[in-house]
């Protein structure tokens, strides 16, 4: 049977009049073929990105020479500068201790929320509205209200640490070498922890029910349960949300801009900080776009090691 | 002031006068200040002014009708004209923005947008603007540490005075601008880079209840100030001083120069090379050190902001900062000290200040910091001659008056505003104050200090310093000596490229 | 799902409320933040529940008057920041983005679910991997070449390019969506001789609905809450919220009420659609990880 009788013979759903330009454009959409239909999606994301990585690399082997107002080429010594620089490195330290922490902590805490409000008893619909508001507040200001509930004198958090005896009054949370990148985790943790609960529940709700049967028919504990049905099932929704939340927390940048400059000294230095500062503050562009590529290189390897390792597949 | 304000004001007034915080004569004289005899006190409250500031409706803070038909006659080509201007968030720009722009807007035919951000923003949209040579800003927001930085990219206002001889307000008069400032704010080389807009700069506020109640006089020597803020402290009820020392930020690197220069030190030497760890440095970090012991401990996670609050609030009792915090302080609605604080100069340096020629890239010792900023025209503005007839309005003795009596007593870039009748009416307790307007240009005149002008800058004084002073309060250094021969060495290896 | 004591019940509940509690408090505190005058903002011990509620600071930053006639004053942000305006470029700019993320989006997922073709894991991977670079890395080129084509201090640049920032999200949130639909649906329309383009337009997006609402509203956050781009990218032309509201902090300190208003302010949108949406987000955001 060809095609146009089969149309004809067909229902009125599936015949539609289209003036001809339309129908010329929808052509290359009713076969299988993938391409028409991610072209789109390829086109913004080479010009969007492609450029700028282009763009970075040609930079970063120039550098701004701010009286003659112009990039001049300088080859390598954007990349050795980098080899050599201790402020880099320690960035390099403080994005990874920032990386792993807020990471395992939006995970465990995320699980951990995500299984208790799994639940269809009355009032738990709206419980995971209200913890979804987090998410609507821009970054750069829940940095400032932070800062505003950390701070030393003022501050509402401060406040109630000092007076269950965990703060002496003397080590303000923001300004201590040893307790800043905490205060900004915190700011991170709150407002991310619901995202990762979202994606839990959402992986929850669609496991099948028979399993979980057939283990409460055995008598298995809840934690038994959790353990050998739920973690399991869960791998793969578990791994995602990671990935997606991991890339944002390597780049993380609104917190520490708004929060702590990166201080005191250097304790909350993050490398897109460091990017940030060298290519605006200093107006060094080239050493600036030379931070940038490094710290795309290294989370492409994690995150690459990440897939393979957790057998991600799409 | 609102009336609630008002009356909550004269309401605390009369519990501090009841519980013996003030004397009689003080409470008179702080009562009669706010408009009313005692008698209004069994009157009920009429309401002697209205708005906030107090005299926003009188016919003498409309602008002057002479400035505004030059400025429509010159006007005449450049009507329909757009100009942009990025702007730290200062009470000057925000006075221009919020009440005096349309004023200007109509008279001239032309649109005036104000970019209002955060110090460092504006240095990113200049930065960016200059480098790209868009134009994009007609005029430039120059802080005074960045002059070097863009000295090339501005006109001088000079030039353009003589260039456009048909284009110059009459009376506009460069001279009347204070020549410490042209000097500290605007100078670089032999070029001026556009002229002095605003001027906060350091100087001494303290609560002069507190200090009257320990039987103190306002310090006459940095070394008096540490006993008095020591004793304050000790006495337990508030800390005796207060800091700007966010670790990072440029203000820490203001609060360092001060003590540095009072204790006459310098941050460069004649040849260019770094001089804050040599024995002066040290003297000065010595005594920072003792001093920031009688400081709140948050104080090195606040830069301005968190300083000013902690003085508003009532936590700390006196800061060597800012002066254009003062007319907040007596701000009964956004603070508990209002017409309690007291201006006074600095105290004097400890050892003789050095010379400019003792020091490198054009620093100007002086316990007085000066943060003052510049106006110009930038080379890259498309409209430079409608850029300029705005530029000339909006630093006119006029608009000056307006921004000052309207902006909250900042502090005048005019030797004339600080005369004038309208200013001086201001000198009384409230929101807008201009009673520390004469500290403020004494301090001018005779303390003041100013940054060296050189195109690093901006990455030494926003990083290089600041990052390694905030790691030695946070104790990641053995010693003051070992954190300023680490900036040193730090600090050399970028001026010498 | 799981039967439980009434016990065991009250314990979840009253954990639940709890946990919520403790993440909704910093909401409130900033919330009543707005309504605060600033003295009472910076009390010591912070003053929590009990203050004296003012209406000021959405007064100044909407520039409107609640209530009583004010005069006008000279207000920290320059009165730049009569946010009507604000809020506006705010609204064009999240809905322009996510409209166009989510047509985008929504063809590539489809391809994605359901046709094959090779190295489609790769693909995906490069999808994903064109979120990582840091943000100041594309705002610099994105600058120059915006300046170039005149979409600096535009709401096309702007949105195209939060438009790109949400694809990879987007991307794998409607093939999660796509995925939940049975094949044999598609499978057999195909046999009845329907072309890939009407399964996908009479079938298939119909059936995604609460999918497609989903996947909109978090690339509505996601752009409503930006910062970087819009700081860089825009001057005088447009400025969304989260920029906006850094220019409350001033040479004479922050103005926290104010800040604390607009944020309120902002918030209120956002929430409704997540409200709306609430089922969906919950039910979908496997991000395409369970299927095949």
């Amino acid at each position: 049977m060809s095609r146009t009788a089969a149309a004809a013979a067909e229902p009125s759903a599936y015949v539609s009049r289209r003036p001809e330009w339309l129908r010329l454009l929808l052509r290359p959409f009713s076969g299988d073929a993938a391409f028409p239909w991610l072209a789109p999606l390829i086109v913004m994301l080479l010009l969007f990105t492609i450029y700028p990585l282009i763009y970075n690399i040609w930079l970063s082997f120039h550098e701004y020479a701010p009286f003659r107002r112009q990039l001049e080429f300088v080859g390598l010594d954007n990349w050795r500068t980098l080899w050599q620089d201790t402020r880099f490195w320690g960035s390099l330290g403080v994005t990874f201790t920032y990386f792993f922490f807020v990471l395992t902590v939006q995970l465990v805490l995320g699980m951990a929320i995500a299984l208790l409000l799994d639940s269809d008893e009355p009032g738990f619909g709206l419980l995971r509205a209200l913890l979804t508001l987090t998410l609507v507040i821009p970054p750069a200001i829940t940095g400032m209200m932070f800062l505003l509930m950390q701070d030393s004198e003022f501050g509402v958090i401060t406040y109630i640490l000092e007076s269950v005896g965990l703060l002496d009054g003397t080590q303000p949370i923001l300004s201590t070498g040893s307790t800043a990148l905490i205060g900004v985790m915190l700011a991170d943790i709150w407002q991310w922890t619901p995202f990762m609960v979202l994606i839990f529940l959402a992986g929850l709700r669609s496991l099948p029910p028979e399993p979980f049967e057939a283990a409460m028919l055995d008598g298995a504990s809840p934690f038994q349960i959790f353990r050998r049905i739920t973690l399991p099932l869960m791998s793969k929704v578990i791994a995602v949300a990671v990935l997606i939340r991991g890339i944002d927390v390597f780049r993380m940048f609104d917190y520490v801009f708004v929060m702590t400059s990166g201080g005191p000294g250097t304790s909350t230095y993050v490398l897109s900080l460091y990017a940030w500062q060298q290519t605006f503050s200093f107006v060094k562009w080239g050493y600036g776009a030379t931070i940038s590529l490094v710290s795309l290189a290294i989370i492409l390897i994690v995150a690459n090691l990440f897939i393979k390792l957790a057998k991600v597949r799409w | 002031m609102r009336d609630s304000d008002r009356k909550r004001y004269v309401a605390s007034l009369t519990d501090r006068y009841v519980r013996r915080q003030v004397s009689r004569r003080d409470f008179l004289r702080d009562a009669g200040q706010l408009g009313l005899g005692l008698g209004a006190f069994g009157l009920g409250m009429s309401r002697p002014f209205g708005g906030k500031p107090a005299f926003a409706q009188n016919e003498e803070l409309r602008p002057n009708q002479e400035v505004l038909d030059w400025v429509r006659e010159v006007s005449t080509p450049f009507r329909g004209t757009t100009l942009k201007l990025a702007t730290e968030s200062t009470p000057p720009s925000n006075a221009i923005n919020s009440q005096l722009k349309p004023f200007f807007e109509e008279a001239s035919g032309m649109t005036v947008e104000i970019e209002v951000l955060p110090l460092e923003q504006v240095l990113q949209k200049l930065t960016l603007d200059i480098a790209s040579q868009l134009g994009t800003y007609d005029l430039y927001y120059i802080d005074q540490s960045w002059a070097a930085f863009t000295a090339q990219d501005v006109f001088d206002p000079r030039e353009q005075m003589a260039d456009k001889p048909d284009l110059a307000m009459p009376d506009w008069n460069f001279d009347d601008f204070l020549p410490a400032l042209v000097d500290g704010i605007a100078r670089y080389e032999d070029r001026l880079v556009g002229v002095p807009y605003d001027i906060p700069i350091f100087i001494m506020m303290y609560r002069r209840d507190v200090w009257e109640e320990m039987g103190f006089a306002a310090p006459t020597s940095l070394e008096e100030y540490y006993e008095q803020a020591k004793a304050v402290t000790e006495a337990g009820e508030l800390y005796g001083a207060t800091g700007q020392m966010k670790s990072g930020h440029y203000s820490l690197e203001c609060d360092w120069t001060a003590w540095l220069w009072g204790h006459g030190g310098s941050i460069f030497d004649a040849d260019g090379k770094f001089a804050g760890h040599d024995e002066r440095g040290l003297e000065a970090m010595e005594y920072w050190r003792r001093l920031y012991g009688t400081m709140p401990p948050g104080v090195t996670g606040w830069t301005w902001d968190g300083q000013g609050q902690s003085i508003a609030q009532g936590v700390a009792a006196s800061m060597m900062s800012w002066g254009e915090f003062f007319p907040y302080f007596d701000d009964p609605s956004a603070t508990k000290v209002s017409g309690l604080m007291e201006a006074v100069r600095c105290p004097p340096p400890k050892h003789p200040l050095r010379r400019v020629e003792e020091t490198g890239f054009g620093e100007i010792p002086g316990v007085g910091h000066q943060g003052g900023s510049s106006l110009a025209v930038s080379q890259n503005s498309k409209n430079p001659d409608a850029a300029w007839i705005f530029m000339q309005w909006a630093t006119s003795y006029d608009t000056q008056v307006l921004i000052t009596a309207l902006g909250g007593g900042t502090g005048p870039t005019r030797s004339s505003v600080y005369d004038d009748p309208r200013i001086i009416a201001n000198r009384r307790v409230g929101p807008g104050t201009t009673r520390h307007l004469d500290v403020v240009r004494e301090t001018i005149a005779n303390d003041m200090g100013s940054e060296p002008d050189l195109p690093e800058w901006a990455e030494l004084a926003n990083d290089t310093i600041p990052v390694r002073l905030g790691k030695y309060f946070a104790d990641d250094y053995g010693s003051a000596k070992e954190a300023m021969d680490d900036i040193a060495q730090a600090v050399d290896r970028i001026v010498s490229g | 799902m799981i039967v439980q004591s009434t016990y065991r019940r009250r314990w979840r509940m009253l954990a639940a409320w709890g946990v919520v509690a403790l993440f909704v408090f910093p909401l409130y505190y900033w919330i009543t933040t707005a309504f605060k005058n600033a003295r009472d903002i910076f009390d010591r011990p912070p003053n929590v529940w009990v203050f004296e509620p003012t209406l000021k600071n959405f007064e100044e930053v909407f520039g409107i008057s609640l209530g009583f006639l004010r005069q006008q004053e000279v207000l920290p942000g320059g009165g730049n920041f009569y946010m009507a305006p604000r809020l506006w470029d705010s609204i064009v700019v999240a809905i322009g983005s996510t409209t166009l993320s989510v047509m985008i989006a929504t063809l590539a997922a489809y391809a994605l679910s359901r046709l094959d073709f090779k190295n489609r894991h790769l693909f995906v991977g490069w999808v994903l991997s064109t979120r990582m670079m840091p943000p100041v890395a594309v705002a610099i080129p994105l600058f120059f070449i915006y300046k170039d084509v005149g979409l600096l201090d535009s709401y096309t640049g702007i949105i195209l390019i939060h438009a790109v920032m949400n694809l990879p999200l987007a991307v794998l949130l409607m093939k999660s969506f796509f995925d939940d639909i049975p094949r044999e649906i598609d499978e057999s329309a195909i046999i009845d001789g329907a072309s890939r383009w009407l399964i996908f337009r009479r079938v298939i997006l119909p059936m995604a609905k609460g999918g497609i609402a989903a996947t909109a509203v978090l690339c509505f956050i996601f752009s409503w809450t930006e910062f970087v781009f819009v700081l860089t990218l825009t001057q005088t032309g447009l400025k969304t919220v989260p920029v906006v509201s850094s220019s409350f902090v001033t040479s004479t300190g922050t103005a926290w009420g104010n800040m604390a208003a607009l944020g309120a302010a902002a918030m209120i949108p956002a929430f409704i659609f997540i409200l709306l949406v609430q089922k969906q987000l919950v039910r979908g955001l496997t991000l395409g990880s369970l299927k095949q």
